[in-house]
């Protein structure tokens, strides 16, 4: 206990720099996610055959293979067609990743909304583009609050996996750590409270805009 | 108005709209009528190109409409419609259900649509609900605010599917009372119900459909009281 807690007070210059690198690739390789995930899902439910294959193909690699093959693949492959940071190599390839789940998210709960709801707004004279952005995602958006949120957990945790390209994240961090002072146990137990504390931050924002929507879900049928 | 003409439309091997010729013109009241599953929501929605039609042709205002080389939105906006499950947009209030097509489709001026929703709210007696989310009408009442919504579209024709049917029996009066003020103030309208008083009372023409075809037109009067299909008299004795 008392070889953690000094762990801890020693690190103190090292792991939240390392936890703060961590929040920043997360949130970086989710907003793409995101971007990517919609453009794959609106691929997804086209009637475009060639869209749709894609977006079948997309997902399926990603659902059929581990993460850290993907992460050594995008990340070396990246890097040999053109030089990014560290940085923004290792956050593509998780928001590659990420994208694929978050697409089915997103498809899942754009295919929740009433179809009646497409139709109405058609029968209003709207295109398909205005009557999905102003009709449809909104309410979509709501559905895919809860799914989301918990996609956001996992690919929080998974981002610890980039430490094997190189980068000194937290679990990098960890690992290097580990390696100088030779606590391999009581270091890895003090990165654990980091993470534990950073999936609990995310979980609060998380309720909180659950909260607030479900204030405005209450107004639907 | 409105010319179709051998209109066929199926749904893989199912032929649900066996050659539909129906002519509907300006400021008539058509109520179509017949069983279920005979194909009266799959014809309104052909006249709104919400379904996308095997054969035929529909002509609007003379002009024929080739789904491909036509702009549809153009066409739905002057087609209005009004459907079973009222469709309202839940996540706008009733203001902003009114204003939504207007405003994005028209690019009118949002005040100026605002002043023209409560005019149609005015009309179908909800005036005081402009700012009521969908969640909190009663069935009746969405269904005049999507009559109004539709309106506001200033449609040259409106399209009814079973408008009542979700409601509760005491709610269906004030709607019907609604499209019976429209009916009065001239809009052409196309009815399918299952309120055959109101078919008596407001339609220039019945026209029962049956197996995907019309099988008996004519005005209510002759329809109601000798109607000449075998199959009519088997509905109206059923219905009546
Ligand atoms: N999208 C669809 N896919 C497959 N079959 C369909 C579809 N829509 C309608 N049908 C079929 O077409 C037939 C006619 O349907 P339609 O809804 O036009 O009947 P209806 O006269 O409106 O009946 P109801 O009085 O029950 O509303 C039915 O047998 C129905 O099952
Ligand atoms: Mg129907």
């Amino acid at each position: 206990m008392i070889i953690i807690l000094d762990i801890f007070l020693n690190t103190l210059d090292v792991f939240p720099r390392a936890a703060l690198l961590t929040l920043r690739l997360t949130v970086t390789s989710l907003l793409l996610g995101c971007f990517i995930g919609l453009i794959i899902a609106f691929f997804r439910i086209s009637s475009n055959k060639l869209l749709n294959y894609v977006a079948t193909v997309y997902i399926g690699l990603i659902r059929g293979t581990p993460l850290i093959v993907q992460i050594a693949i995008l990340y070396f492959g990246i890097a040999s067609i053109v030089t990014f940071s560290q940085f923004w190599a290792g956050a593509l390839a998780l928001a590659i990743h990420n994208g694929a789940y978050i697409a089915e998210i997103f498809r899942g709960a754009i295919q929740a909304v009433d179809r009646g709801q497409m139709e109405a707004a058609r029968s209003l004279g709207m295109s398909y583009p205005l009557a999905m952005r102003r009709i449809v995602l909104p309410q979509a958006f709501k559905f895919s609050i809860p799914p989301l949120g918990n996609q956001f957990i996992i690919g929080l945790k998974d981002s610890s996996l980039v430490a094997y390209v190189g980068m000194a994240e937290l679990w990098g961090s960890g690992l290097s750590e580990a390696a100088s002072n030779y606590r391999q146990l009581e270091s890895y137990i003090v990165v654990g409270f980091y993470y534990l504390a950073l999936v609990m931050l995310f979980s609060f924002l998380l309720k909180k805009l659950e909260k607030r929507m479900s204030l405005d879900t209450k107004l639907l049928d | 108005m409105i010319t179709i003409s051998n209109l066929v439309k199926s749904f893989g091997p199912q032929t649900v709209l066996q050659g539909i010729d129906l002519t509907v013109t300006e400021k008539e009241v058509v109520v179509i009528i017949g069983a279920s599953g005979s194909g009266k929501s799959t014809l309104l929605r052909c006249i709104n190109f919400l379904e996308v039609f095997d054969k035929g042709e529909i002509s609007i205002q003379n002009k024929k409409i080739v789904p491909e080389e036509t702009n549809l939105n153009k066409v739905r906006e002057e087609v209005g419609m009004v459907f079973q499950h009222f469709n309202l947009f839940p996540h706008k209030n009733v203001l902003e259900n009114i204003i939504e097509a207007p405003v994005h489709v028209k690019k009118m001026d949002k005040a100026m649509a605002a002043e023209k929703a409560l005019q149609l709210l005015e009309k179908v007696g909800l005036r005081d609900k402009a700012y009521a989310y969908p969640s909190n009408l009663s069935g009746g009442q969405k269904q005049r605010v999507a009559i109004a919504r539709a309106l506001a579209m200033e449609p040259r024709i409106m399209l009814f599917d079973e408008p009542t049917s979700a409601l509760d029996p005491e709610l269906v009066g004030e709607v019907l009372q609604v499209m019976k003020q429209l009916a009065k103030e001239g809009m052409t309208m196309v009815v399918v119900t299952h309120e055959m008083g109101f078919a008596r009372e407001v339609a220039d023409r019945i026209v029962f459909m049956g197996d995907g075809k019309i099988l008996e037109e004519g005005p209510p009067e002759q329809f109601f009281t000798n109607p000449q299909h075998a199959k009519a008299r088997q509905f109206l004795n059923r219905v009546l």
